[in-house]
């Protein structure tokens, strides 16, 4: 077995460059969570990124004979819906919007906030307090309701669903990277470079920034779980995606009529966003622990 | 016939870990007698930390392996006895100073609640009769408020009360051993001056064996009736302090002792630990000192001025954020330093010396006064001048960047305003990595692979890169082995002597000052209280603080006092 080095001031991420991928560092970090965790995750991406080539009917499509179809029964994996739509493809075709929507929503929200962390964390001044006020304001709005009223006022649409999620719930990436490049930027190692002359520019890219990379994957995942939560209350509220567009949501909003006769209407979108979620949690878990650093030996 | 109070006797201990077993302790015997103090000297992984863990069965037994030896404590086999057992020895019959004393005490409980619980465990007494006992504990600490320390906080308390305090905690229920783990390297000169006295009077009187951790042979001399030394988990030689320390017999010892800067010529090369040790050695004497290359400053002009130089750090603000008082760092200094000269900063901690240290770097501004770099304002300079004033600091292992490879670390002041290809960095790193004692085939590794020693090297070379003309180190030194310490002096020297180089040289070590430095300025509570050659200040001082700074370092000479 090779000597496997796990580098003692970090786990195994967000540590160094020059570092090689091993399949004995995959041994040693496994452990049942994070095997689930990335093996719920590989499932996901493989639906949704290819999951036209496994839907079984028209989403869109239904067959008036067919309604209420248990699922399970003529084809219809899931069972169908009240316009005996087959919920089976239309859930895979919610995963893609939803899923979408919501990585695109977390990619801006990812710039915006780093960006604005790193500058506020960078050093003490008029920037730092403009930005901290900007962020306190804003984490005192409600989110849901703000992100209401602008859908009320500009109208529906998966470009208007993703700007305004990705313009207003940075804040989650601001303040942890506010906290973490704060205390990098005390590090004597980046003295020793601001000494040197080296651009204020260069120490954030290449000092402060690997320092945070394991913190944002973290956040990354599990802020992608609160924008697919989000997008389907907004759904589900008749707010998100127009009407007759198959996402989690809406098909959670038609299943309220028909609960009792044909609860699989129900249990499908519902079970899909659960699912979903618990997968990116376990895996912002996953990441979490294998960022964490190594416990220290016993001082001889 | 003196009663033996600790016998181990041939004790292998292997540590359990991922690679295999690794073997800290090669098989060492020990024996102290009732009433001794004993040393047990040796550098960092010798296994001397390792001992006293083991003497009170305070490492984890599951991860650890001990094939032979028998441990034998005031009669009792620690080894075969449970929890419940030794708890009612700790504390009671042995007990043990740490050297953190702030992470030794429990920081949100009072200092009452801790001392009286240790001995209200292991004597028969009602609290209020606890409460007098402690009281009179401290005060035997030579404690001049006992009652305030008593009701306070450790965070309310200097790390010397802290140490008073643990050390009014180990006496407090008259055992018979007391095991003191560097009790004395956190703390300031004047501050370990005192807690040794302390310890040694305590431990007279009350007739307490003391086991006694360190890695300063300095520390041993004046404290220890007998010493062992120890190496690479085996005990290379021991016996009477004096006679240790007079006349060593192992070529470990030696070579210690050689490496001490402390009685050895100024600026004279030191010899090193490694290539004594390597000398395919029999055990044999080397009489012969290594070559000493005495060096003559190269002197030139005034090149570093600081003229009334102050520092002041805000202290409370009033209610609109504006500061209302300030606390002052640094106050109206006057120093200068000649080119090719080395001035060295002395001063306890505390003193204002980092602070100036960063201000003639810009690393702080000053509130007052000026500081001159070749009659210039440092505040005039342009980028490129003021690239030749750079810093070394104290800590290896935070000075360096973990994610970032050794060239790339060492060439990084190369690559501001130009940047220079790959292949140009690596190969002026390597060339650098020659300069400071590195092998060219390191400059890809992480600084987590690296020794402490070599961690400072590379921190060095990073601020060679540049070409500067006046180094500042803030104490390089501090956080390394002394065989190290003897290394990275012979390079600063090599390298002074080489390039020209003027060090401004931050220190609270004065054996390591008196070998290096050319001119002394010794600063107490923000103030220069003595200036001047280094020969004058540090063995014929006028100031009455530099007196008492000089009569606190330990010496290797106390060893042969009576």
């Amino acid at each position: 077995m090779s000597e496997v080095k796990v580098s003692r001031t970090g786990g195994l991420l967000g540590t160094e460059e020059g570092k090689t991928f091993s399949w004995d560092k995959v041994r040693q970090v496994a452990n049942p969570e994070i095997v689930i965790a990335f093996t719920l995750f590989t499932i996901l991406m493989v639906l949704a990124v290819f999951g036209h080539f496994l839907q079984t009917h028209e989403p869109m499509q239904g067959d008036l004979l067919k309604r209420f179809t248990p699922p399970g029964q003529e084809g219809y994996l899931f069972g169908s819906d009240h316009l005996g739509r087959d919920l089976w493809s239309r859930m895979v075709d919610g995963l893609q919007w939803s899923m979408a929507c919501a990585l695109t929503a977390n990619i801006i929200n990812l710039f915006i906030g780093s960006t604005l962390g790193l500058l506020a964390a960078e050093k003490p001044g008029a920037l730092r307090i403009i930005v901290n006020q900007f962020v306190y304001t804003l984490q005192s709005l409600p989110g849901l309701i703000i992100l209401i009223c602008v859908v009320v006022v500009v109208g529906q649409g998966f470009m208007t669903l993703v700007l305004t999620l990705g313009l207003l719930s940075w804040v989650v990436y601001m303040r942890v990277i506010y906290a973490e490049a704060s205390s990098l930027f005390q590090r004597e190692y980046v003295q020793a470079a601001r000494l040197a002359g080296v651009s204020r520019w260069s120490i954030m890219f290449n000092h402060v920034l690997p320092g945070v990379r394991a913190s944002l994957f973290v956040v990354f995942a599990f802020h992608f779980a609160g924008l697919l939560i989000a997008e389907s209350a907004l759904s589900f509220l008749g707010l998100g995606a127009p009407l007759g567009v198959p996402t989690w949501g809406n098909m959670l909003a038609e299943s309220r009529q028909y609960m009792i006769r044909a609860p699989w209407m129900l249990i499908v979108p519902a079970g899909a966003i659960v699912m979903a979620v618990v997968t990116m949690n376990l895996v912002g878990d996953g990441v979490a622990s294998l960022s964490r650093k190594k416990g220290r030996s016993i001082d001889v | 016939m003196v009663k033996t109070v600790v016998r181990i006797d041939d004790l292998r201990l292997e540590f359990l870990s991922q690679a295999g077993p690794f073997e800290a302790l090669k098989g060492i015997s020990l024996e102290i007698g009732e009433g001794e103090i004993v040393g047990v000297v040796g550098e960092s992984g010798s296994g001397k930390s390792v001992t006293a863990m083991n003497l009170l069965q305070l490492l984890p037994r599951t991860k650890i392996n001990v094939p032979t030896g028998s441990i034998s404590v005031l009669g009792h086999d620690v080894q075969a006895m449970n929890e419940r057992q030794l708890q009612a020895i700790r504390g009671g019959e042995i007990s043990m100073i740490f050297q953190e004393p702030m992470t030794a005490l429990n920081p949100v409980l009072r200092v009452k609640n801790q001392i009286d619980d240790v001995i209200l465990r292991h004597r028969h007494v009602t609290p209020k009769e606890a409460e007098q006992i402690s009281l009179k504990l401290l005060a035997d600490t030579k404690i001049s408020d006992p009652q305030r320390v008593y009701e306070s906080f450790p965070h309310e308390l200097s790390g010397g009360m802290r140490q008073r305090v643990m050390i009014a905690m180990a006496f407090s229920c008259s055992p018979k051993l007391i095991v003191a783990d560097e009790p004395t390297t956190a703390l300031d000169v004047t501050v370990q001056a005192q807690i040794l006295d302390l310890l040694k009077e305590r431990a007279r009187d009350t007739k307490t064996s003391v086991l006694l951790i360190t890695h300063d042979l300095a520390v041993v001399a004046q404290l220890c009736d007998r010493v062992y030394v120890m190496y690479k988990g085996e005990f290379v030689e021991n016996g009477k302090t004096s006679d240790v320390i007079g006349n060593p017999q192992h070529v470990y010892t030696r070579a210690l002792l050689n490496s001490l800067p402390e009685g050895k010529a100024p600026k004279s090369r030191l010899a090193t630990v490694s290539a004594a040790m390597l000398e395919g050695n029999t055990g044999e004497v080397i009489d012969e000192p290594i070559e000493s290359v005495t060096r003559i400053a190269r002197t030139g002009d005034t090149i570093l001025k600081m003229q009334g130089a102050t520092v002041r750090y805000p202290k409370d603000y009033n209610f609109f954020g504006r500061p209302v008082s300030f606390h002052t760092a640094v106050d109206h200094v006057n120093l200068e330093i000649k080119e090719g000269e080395t001035l060295a900063l002395v001063g306890e901690s505390g003193c204002g010396k980092t602070s100036l240290a960063n201000a003639v770097v810009g690393l702080n501004l000053l509130s007052d006064g000026a500081i001159l770099y070749r009659d210039k304002n440092i505040l005039d300079l342009n980028e490129e001048t003021l690239r030749e004033i750079q810093i070394v600091f104290q800590d290896p292992q935070s000075s360096l960047d973990p994610r970032w490879p050794v060239w790339r670390i060492m060439t990084e002041p190369l690559t501001v305003g130009k940047s220079p290809g790959k292949s140009e960095l690596r190969e002026r790193a390597a060339d650098l990595c020659e300069m400071v004692g590195l092998e060219n085939s390191q400059i890809d590794r992480l600084p987590h692979e690296f020794s402490g020693g070599q961690r400072q090297r590379i921190a060095i070379g990073r601020a060679l890169s540049v070409r500067p003309k006046l180094l500042v180190l803030d104490e390089p030194t501090s956080a390394l082995d002394v065989s190290v310490q003897a290394q990275i002096l012979n390079l600063l020297l090599d390298l002074q002597d080489e390039h020209g180089l003027t060090y401004l040289f931050i220190s609270h070590d004065v054996s390591v000052v008196k070998h290096i430095a050319d001119k002394v300025a010794v600063m107490f509570q923000s103030k220069v209280v003595e200036a001047g050659d280094s020969d004058q200040v540090l063995t014929a001082p006028t100031h009455e603080y530099t007196r008492t700074l000089m009569n606190a370092v330990p010496s290797l000479n106390r060893a042969f006092a009576a």
